[in-house]
């Protein structure tokens, strides 16, 4: 909060935030029902107010309001491109979904959104809203690939784990900036981090431009290719590697821990009512830079599993938005871990047939993040038919 | 003029033509955030305002209407927002993260066949006799159309904000909503239009990127300018008057990195454009903990900002 709320007494505040207004609570909380015009004059009377309300309450309406919209919008998007939308989305369901191989690069892009997904939701747990996962992202990688840099004729058994730490510590070293500064300062971290993901991105650029450039490399900047002892272990002999491993193992435990143990109900409670939670003795600082920095550590593995098993050494541009179609998974799970993953799963077939889109329908590949662009906001519209609950999950 | 003069004189309008388009974003936003929307969207609109008034500039060849379409774009982008968030009440930051991922997607889509394109933008003003003024002639006629109307715009929109009728009910939505309800302002409207509003001015900030400033297209080429002036409304401490100080930070530091790296000096330039972020990043947490102390911020967009905890 950067204003004490001394001016309007406490309640009101928070029931004036837009986006947490339920449809009718204003009208209904105001003493003067008389400047309170009558929402949609016309049907206040009719029958249909009663339907809505009772499709509102199906269960899974969301979800289906948020489908169909998406397949709507989407459709119109094909159209507009001159693409037919009924195969177009088939096309993208082969490319996803199709055979083996369209599979196993539907993990490939998985791996990293399941994991930047989890470096979204555990801040969430908090109340924060954390963007970062991009720039932890850069910076775990840059870290991991510093270690094999550094270590490179070392074996196996020495070189990953140390690889897979360093690059944790440095996803959570970059996101305990804008941790300890809404901590301390309550700098609203939607912003840092989001202005953070830049400053990463340049670090990697300046390195694989200068420092670390692989001199035989003319050109193109990257640093020399990973030695084989770097080389996270693939899946079934797939591309598939074994960060998505990591990241279920992350979803499950933190599924675990944040339903089942003290600590979890600590979070829950900093979050639905910090003063409160505050009075009894619990430390909101400190619980922010814990859930912000074991986020970055994820959102950092997921970085160095990308540049080990997949692009086999850095280079400019590793990330091509995971962190934010992470987040995108987070917000659409509601902050729930075990949600997350058949959503990532989701993601990432999009991310993939992107590819084949570009195969099949000639489009570029930036029509995939149009049609991210157009599920989140699909979400967000089904969000608020579940009246006052789409409003703040994540 | 001494050859310092002349140095300094040169930095100060490479530092105002830098920071034109971040100024017209920063504006808008204040007018958004006046109205208690935070609308991180700024960025995707900006990109689609500069690709749009690219395209326009480019067929038509007449730089003005480039920004027309810059503007129109980025308030057809705006109305996303809008309808998320004043009308189905989504929240605000995720619903801007959506305008976002469109405006960069549809531009980055549509901006192809443009890329690497020229265009010839705009003529310097040259105003006849102001440029026989000793120290301001110089000054007037380098800055361009872009560069003058933003200057000019920033005290307007203050004068409007502060001294006219309608720039109160902006100002009484952005307190609190109730008693702005209670006094028969019809808020999600006007809500609505502070969210145009700054869909227009960033679209304009985009197109005064585009056509006037690097005169090309790139994909993403307003690389967080408008996330940057998100954190700056806050530095400018939502008031139109301080914009131009505020825009400045941003982009003294990158007419700076500018500077160093045509003179020579021997640090990466990808070290060298950190700085803008950085400084912004630091002026930012500077003015958190002065506001913390003083306020100043509009109580309804507090509890916005403190509705994440």
């Amino acid at each position: 909060m950067i204003v004490p709320l001394a001016k309007d007494p406490p309640g009101t505040a928070t029931a004036e935030a837009p986006g947490k207004d339920p449809m009718n609570g204003a009208a209904q909380a105001s003493p003067l029902p008389a400047f309170s015009r009558p929402k949609k004059p016309g049907i206040s009377g009719f029958p249909i107010p009663g339907l809505v309300k009772r499709i509102r309450k199906l269960p899974g309406v969301t979800v289906i309001a948020a489908a169909l919209g998406f397949l709507l919008l989407g459709s119109v998007f094909f159209l507009a491109v001159g693409q037919p939308p009924l195969a177009t989305f088939w096309a993208m369901i082969k490319g996803a979904f199709g055979d083996g191989y369209s599979l196993s690069e539907t993990l490939v892009k998985t791996a990293p959104i399941l994991l930047c997904a989890i470096a979204a939701a555990l801040p969430a747990r908090l109340g924060l809203i954390s963007v970062g996962g991009e720039g932890q992202l850069y910076i775990g990688a840059l870290f991991g690939t510093g270690v094999v840099l550094a270590f490179h004729t070392s074996p196996m058994y020495a070189l990953l784990p140390a690889m897979l730490l360093a690059s944790a510590a440095g996803g959570a070293a970059w996101a305990l900036i804008p941790a300890y500064l809404k901590a301390r300062m309550n700098v609203n971290e939607t912003i840092t981090t989001l202005l953070l993901n830049y400053v990463a991105s340049l670090f990697v650029d300046f390195l694989v431009y200068g420092p670390w450039k692989d001199p035989n490399n003319l050109g193109w900047p990257a640093t020399i290719g990973f030695p084989p002892a770097a080389k996270l272990p693939a899946l079934f002999g797939t591309r598939a590697h074994i960060g998505l491993i990591f990241g279920l193992v992350a979803a499950v435990a933190l599924y675990v821990l944040t339903a089942r143990t003290r600590w979890g109900t600590c979070l829950r409670l900093l979050r639905s009512n910090r003063r409160v939670a505050e009075g009894i003795g619990l430390n909101y600082g400190r619980q922010a830079i814990l859930v912000m920095c074991l986020g970055g550590m994820l959102a950092g593995v997921a970085g160095i599993c990308e540049t080990s098993a997949i692009q086999g050494r850095l280079q400019s541009g590793i990330s091509n938005g995971m962190g934010f179609s992470g987040f995108l998974v987070a917000w659409m799970a509601g902050g729930d871990f075990l949600r997350i993953i058949p959503l990532s799963l989701l993601l990432g077939g999009l991310l993939a047939s992107g590819d084949s889109l570009q195969m099949f329908a000639g489009l570029p590949s930036s029509a995939s993040l149009v049609l991210q662009g157009l599920l989140f906001a699909c979400v967000l519209a089904a969000g608020s038919l579940k009246a006052g609950r789409g409003a703040d999950r994540v | 003029m001494s050859e310092f003069d002349a140095a300094l004189g040169g930095f100060i309008i490479s530092a105002l033509r830098s920071s034109t388009p971040l100024l017209w974003v920063l504006l808008g936003e204040i007018l958004t955030q006046r109205v208690a929307v935070v609308n991180l969207g700024v960025e995707g609109q900006m990109l689609a305002g500069a690709l749009a008034g690219f395209a326009a500039t480019l067929a038509t060849g007449n730089p003005w209407l480039g920004l027309v379409a810059g503007v129109a774009a980025g308030m057809a982008l705006s109305s996303l927002h809008a309808l998320l968030c004043v009308g189905l009440k989504a929240n605000a930051f995720a619903s801007g993260l959506a305008v976002w991922m469109l405006g960069f997607g549809l531009s980055a889509f549509y901006g192809i066949p443009f890329v690497g394109q020229k265009i010839n933008g705009f003529q310097a003003l040259s105003p006849g006799a102001l440029e026989r003024i000793p120290i301001l002639g110089t000054f007037v006629t380098q800055i361009t159309p872009t560069v003058a109307m933003a200057i000019l715009a920033s005290p307007l929109l203050g004068w409007w904000l502060y001294r006219t009728r309608t720039g109160l009910s902006f100002r009484a939505v952005g307190e609190s909503l109730s008693s702005a309800k209670a006094l028969g302002l019809k808020t999600a409207r006007v809500q609505a239009l502070g969210i145009l509003a700054g869909g227009a001015f960033s679209g304009m900030g985009g197109a005064a990127l585009s056509v006037d400033y690097t005169r090309n297209w790139v994909e993403g080429m307003t690389q967080g300018r408008g996330l940057v002036a998100v954190g700056l409304v806050i530095v400018a401490r939502w008031n139109p008057f301080l914009a131009i100080p505020a825009a400045m930070l941003f982009g003294g530091a990158e007419a700076l990195t500018l500077r160093m790296q045509t003179s020579g000096v021997p640090i990466s330039s990808h070290l060298l454009h950190t700085l803008p972020y950085l400084a912004s990043l630091a002026v930012l947490v500077l003015s958190y903990t002065r506001a913390n102390k003083e306020g100043g911020t509009p109580a309804g967009l507090g509890a916005v900002f403190s509705q994440s905890q």
